[in-house]
């Protein structure tokens, strides 16, 4: 007990008297030095956060992108071995006065052809300018307010509610336009020839035979989102007419609700519907598992990355405090001559060293959330597959701060307990 | 108050070894002001370090108020040091991010004194050493005198019992080392105990009295006027 008492008093008075000489070192040491310290314990900071946040930010672009321009939070879909999501209606009707639903949007679809070149036969070996394609009945009003859709067009115009006899193709399916012109992808075959305001043929399997009705491209959809690039869109209303039955029972319905709130509302609808009647799942698991897969090894890579930064870090500190305690080991013998503890004077080089981490650090947040967060956000890294955003959270980022703290504090307590404990005498003549 | 027995110190091992003490035994009184002299390689510093409990004898003993120091393990001498003891080096040893009173203040602030008290009692070491313009000098903005007079207000801030001083004119002319000396002998009528290693005779015999060495042993031993 009267150890224990002891100590603390020794290590309040040490941390006092480290505090004592630290700030009185840090203020009359070189600013040039200073300065240089910092800069390196920001780029370090900045390493551990933006390099594994831009790396995970590639895949959750995407996973932003499949969230707002396609699924919302929620979507359900049909079940597997089923057409469509069984009593859709009833579910519309739950949905629609379901107090924590925003918005939704009801989407039909079904199988279709698309025939590109309607004047011309193909030659005797040749195949016709035909596309197989998924043929999705949306409402463009209520599409707009969930997705945004109109942002996808990049070529044309979007649809418009009750409109009839025009259509939306997603640009990965005409060759002019696909991101896969240029692949050797056996059976792939894109539509070619055809562009906005051409007539093309639109043909539906059905047990009483085909249906085909000629509609004129309104638009052309381009999302790095393949659920939009790769299917074509007409009004619901205009698909409802076509099919000939289950007019009413639908394919997809995307959800917006708080993400919070995101499972909870799956369970409800599952509740309400029943296990089988439907496929019900918030975006993130949606989405395909791959991309799950690639967003751990894109987080591993991170880590990876960032270790060999933190180490660079350490050692960086761990030079710095060195070579500062070896030039000033005459003084650090004085010290210890004169009666200072070995623990006052490493505690000294503890909060000096600290001081450069809190410093390198407190800097590296403020221009991660006030400059590069927002920055990317406003200006997201065009990659093939995703818009690539800044994944930083403040509780990711202060956990790398801690690490940071805590490599800090061992880069400056090893090399100052190296030289403290050395012979005080030796130290004072310099031997 | 202060006694050696049988002292013995060696540097090397085998053919290389070089003893500097051998078998030197000596007592100071309390209140004496006892300078230590010889010509260099005479043992005069080693002495002084075995002293202050800045080294460690090879054999032989140092007991300070009847009580063995060398057996004391490190930590208790760097209390004992901070406490009872106060050094004054021959180059000055003073930190130099740290001004005139702050350097002077340090062993104060050791001793769990508060900051302001520290500072206060700093100001009145140096004041003492008529310092007081020169108190937020960084030690670069001092003259060698200064900063020696700096370095002995640290090394009688804190009240020591013994006061140690390895050449503390050795870097200094002579009018700067003037009231270096005249600072000691100042402590001295005020009861001081002083331990002082010099080879300039002319300031041996401001002290009251002069143990002369010569290859690790005490040649002479005699009070001055």
């Amino acid at each position: 007990m009267k150890k224990a008492l002891q100590f603390k008093r020794e290590l309040q008075n040490a941390l006092r008297v480290g505090w004592f000489l630290a700030v009185r070192s840090l203020r009359r040491s070189s600013k040039w030095t200073t300065t240089l310290i910092i800069f390196i314990m920001i780029l370090t900071f900045l390493n551990l956060v933006v390099v594994s946040g831009l790396l995970l930010g590639l895949i959750s672009g995407s996973f932003v992108a499949f969230r707002e321009g396609y699924s919302g939070e929620v979507i359900v879909t049909s079940a597997a071995q089923r057409s469509y999501i069984e009593n859709s209606q009833n579910l519309i009707a739950f949905l629609t006065h379901h107090p924590k639903v925003e918005d939704m949007s009801v989407r039909y679809g079904v199988s279709a052809q698309i025939l590109g070149t309607l004047t011309d036969l193909p030659g005797k070996n040749e195949r016709a300018n035909q596309i197989g394609i998924r043929l999705i009945g949306i409402d463009p009003v209520a599409e707009e307010r969930l997705t945004r859709f109109s942002r996808f067009i990049m070529q044309g115009e979007t649809l418009r509610e009750n409109e009839e006899g025009y259509l939306l193709i997603g640009a990965n399916m005409i060759k002019k336009y696909s991101a896969f012109a240029d692949a050797n992808i056996p059976g792939l075959d894109l539509l070619t020839n055809i562009d906005i305001g051409d007539r093309v043929r639109v043909s539906l399997s059905s047990t009483d035979g085909a249906i085909r009705k000629d509609f004129i491209i309104k638009g052309i959809v381009k999302s790095k989102v393949d659920e939009i690039s790769t299917r074509a869109f007409i009004t619901d209303k205009e698909l409802r007419r076509l099919i000939p039955v289950n007019k009413n029972e639908v394919q997809e319905i995307a959800i917006r609700t708080d993400e919070a709130y995101a499972p909870a509302l799956v369970q409800e609808i599952k509740d309400f519907m029943g296990n089988y009647a439907a496929r019900v799942q918030t975006s993130g698991e949606a989405i395909p598992s791959f991309l799950r897969q690639v967003e751990t090894t894109m987080g591993l890579l991170g880590n990876a990355l960032s270790s060999f930064a933190l180490i660079v870090a350490s050692i960086t500190i761990f030079i710095v405090v060195f070579i500062n305690a070896v030039t000033k080991r005459k003084f650090i013998g004085i010290m210890k001559g004169i009666g200072v503890s070995p623990l006052a004077i490493e505690c000294s080089y503890i909060f000096q060293a600290m001081f450069y981490g809190i410093v390198g650090s407190a800097v590296g947040l403020l221009l991660t959330f006030a400059v590069l967060k927002p920055f990317f956000d406003a200006h997201p890294i065009n990659f093939p597959f995703s818009d690539g955003i800044l994944v930083a959270t403040p509780e990711s980022a202060l956990l790398r701060v801690v690490i940071l703290l805590v490599v800090t504090f061992l880069a400056g307590y090893i090399p100052a307990k190296i030289i403290v404990r050395r012979n005080t005498l030796d130290a004072i003549l310099g031997r | 108050m202060i006694k050696t027995e049988k002292l013995i110190k060696s540097y090397g091992k085998g053919d290389l070894e070089l003893t500097v003490l051998k078998n030197l035994s000596v007592e100071i009184g309390k209140g004496e002001f006892v300078a230590i002299i010889g010509p260099s390689g005479a043992g005069k510093s080693t002495l002084l370090y075995q002293l202050s409990l800045l080294d460690m004898p090879t054999s032989g003993s140092v007991s300070i108020n009847g009580k063995n120091m060398s057996s004391l393990p490190e930590k208790e001498k760097t209390h004992f040091r901070l406490r009872e003891l106060g050094y004054v080096f021959q180059d000055y040893a003073l930190l130099p991010e740290l001004t005139a009173v702050e350097n002077v203040a340090l062993p104060i602030l050791m001793q769990g004194v508060s900051k302001k008290d520290a500072l206060r009692q700093a100001e009145e070491a140096l004041a003492r050493l008529s310092l007081t313009d020169k108190k937020h000098n960084l030690p670069s903005q001092l003259s060698g005198g200064q900063q020696q007079r700096v370095s002995i207000a640290r090394a009688i801030a804190h009240k020591p019992h013994i006061l140690f001083a390895d050449e503390p004119t050795a870097n200094l002319d002579s009018v700067s080392a003037e009231p270096v000396m005249q600072a000691f002998a100042d402590l001295h009528h005020e009861g001081q105990t002083i331990i002082m290693v010099t080879h300039e005779t002319e300031y041996a015999s401001k002290a009251g009295r002069v143990i002369s060495l010569k290859d690790g042993v005490v040649v002479s031993d005699m009070k001055t006027a």
